[in-house]
């Protein structure tokens, strides 16, 4: 399957799960989703059984959130990522790292809660589309920059030693990458611009 | 009008949740204050799903689904109660029973949290107009946000809302400007390295 296709579905599942508490949608978003958070929980330096947990403990969250989740501002894997994101920030500090943001929702009512349209997951999934492409286009010394500054624990002096150059020129990769990434982010903004 | 915005770099970093917690608070608290970056901080959330999607999947215990799936009605387990670093916004209210520490005339700082295992803490710095920081280099990574007044540090100024990062490369004495004082919130990264005669004289005084 494509990302694009995979982008599309991910928002549609999380409206079904919002709208409908659909147990079949949770399945398939969590077998997308919960080995890559898994995967990310493990480069970030967790041990396998915590990740495990982490992973299965961001995929509940999910379902309970669901009803939050707007397209209008994020793509399903932005969203589900700044959960794990999240959730990994609590555990290494052991406290709540974002208050009001990360707490459960109140129960919503169906009819309290407007429903995001079709036409909004499209433009989601679209955009998210653009970002994938972007990022496949990108030159291979940005691409390596950009992964380090996800994904590698390593400190902020240290990003410049993990790929051998000063941390200036990291810096001006990372630059680089991000004017593009935007750049593609934002397309359909310009096109709703008069 | 903030003219000072975190690098690249560490808004990505903090996107993807890899900053010390003291130096997040910081860049939380430029954010609080900082549509452009809020933006920013937006797109790098959004790369890092389009990353996350990217990452070759790990395997899952057998049982991860279907153990997941039978906690689906069970309530949430009670959170706790955030930190005190975590509480940003009002951070110069937040505290008004916490003594300001006289380290040298007019500069008082308070102590937000201790060295934690990345060797980083995090502090509030009161400058009285005039009065200046010592000149001093850094073994690690600052960040700073103004709260409140402003202050000059030879190369440019800051105001309020205004962001400062520097690292090994950067030597800097910050003055506070005319006004009231300047109340920053900053963060260090192992330990500062000052430059002059009475900068080491200092240093045990300042515990930094």
């Amino acid at each position: 399957m494509s990302l694009p296709d995979a982008d599309c579905r991910h928002g549609q599942w999380l409206r079904a799960i919002a709208e409908r508490r659909d147990r079949a949608a949770f399945a398939a978003l969590f077998l997308d989703f919960a080995p890559r958070l898994k995967a990310w929980l493990v480069r970030a330096g967790a041990r396998p059984d915590l990740a495990e947990d982490m992973a299965q403990e961001t995929m509940l969250a999910v379902w309970h959130k669901a009803a939050l989740y707007d397209p209008a501002r994020a793509t399903a894997a932005a969203w589900i990522f700044t959960i794990l994101r999240n959730r990994h920030i609590d555990q290494v500090r052991g406290t709540r790292a974002r208050t009001e943001a990360d707490f459960p929702p109140p129960p919503v009512s169906p009819a309290a809660c407007p429903a995001p349209t079709q036409d909004a997951v499209l433009i989601a999934a679209e955009r998210a589309a653009r970002l994938h492409a972007a990022l496949r286009t990108l030159p291979p010394d940005q691409r390596a920059a950009l992964h380090l500054a996800y994904f590698e624990a390593c400190s902020h002096t240290e990003m410049g030693k993990a790929l051998g150059v000063p941390l200036g020129t990291v810096k001006s990769r990372l630059r680089l990458a991000m004017a593009k990434l935007r750049l593609a982010l934002a397309e359909d903004e310009d096109e709703a611009a008069p | 009008m903030i003219r000072h915005h975190p690098s690249e770099a560490l808004l990505l970093r903090h996107a993807a949740g890899r900053l010390p917690p003291a130096h997040a608070t910081v860049l939380d608290a430029h954010l609080a204050r900082c549509g452009q970056c809020r933006v920013a901080l937006g797109a790098a959330e959004a790369v890092g799903g389009a990353l996350l999607q990217t990452l070759a999947p790990a395997a899952l215990a057998p049982d991860a689904l279907a153990n997941t799936l039978a906690r689906l009605d069970a309530p949430l387990d009670p959170l706790p109660a955030p930190g005190m670093a975590d509480r940003v916004p009002d951070l110069i209210g937040a505290w008004p029973a916490r003594p300001w520490r006289r380290i040298a005339p007019g500069i008082a700082t308070l102590a937000l949290s201790p060295r934690d295992a990345t060797d980083t803490r995090l502090d509030m710095l009161r400058v009285a107009p005039g009065a200046g920081l010592l000149g001093h280099g850094h073994a690690g990574l600052e960040t700073l946000v103004v709260l409140r007044g402003a202050f000059e540090d030879g190369v440019a100024s800051y105001a309020e809302g205004d962001f400062a990062e520097a690292d090994a490369t950067l030597a800097h004495r910050p003055v506070a400007l005319p006004g009231g004082p300047c109340i920053c919130l900053f963060a260090t990264t192992g330990h500062l390295k000052p430059h002059s005669l009475l900068g080491r004289l200092l240093r045990p005084l300042l515990g930094m």
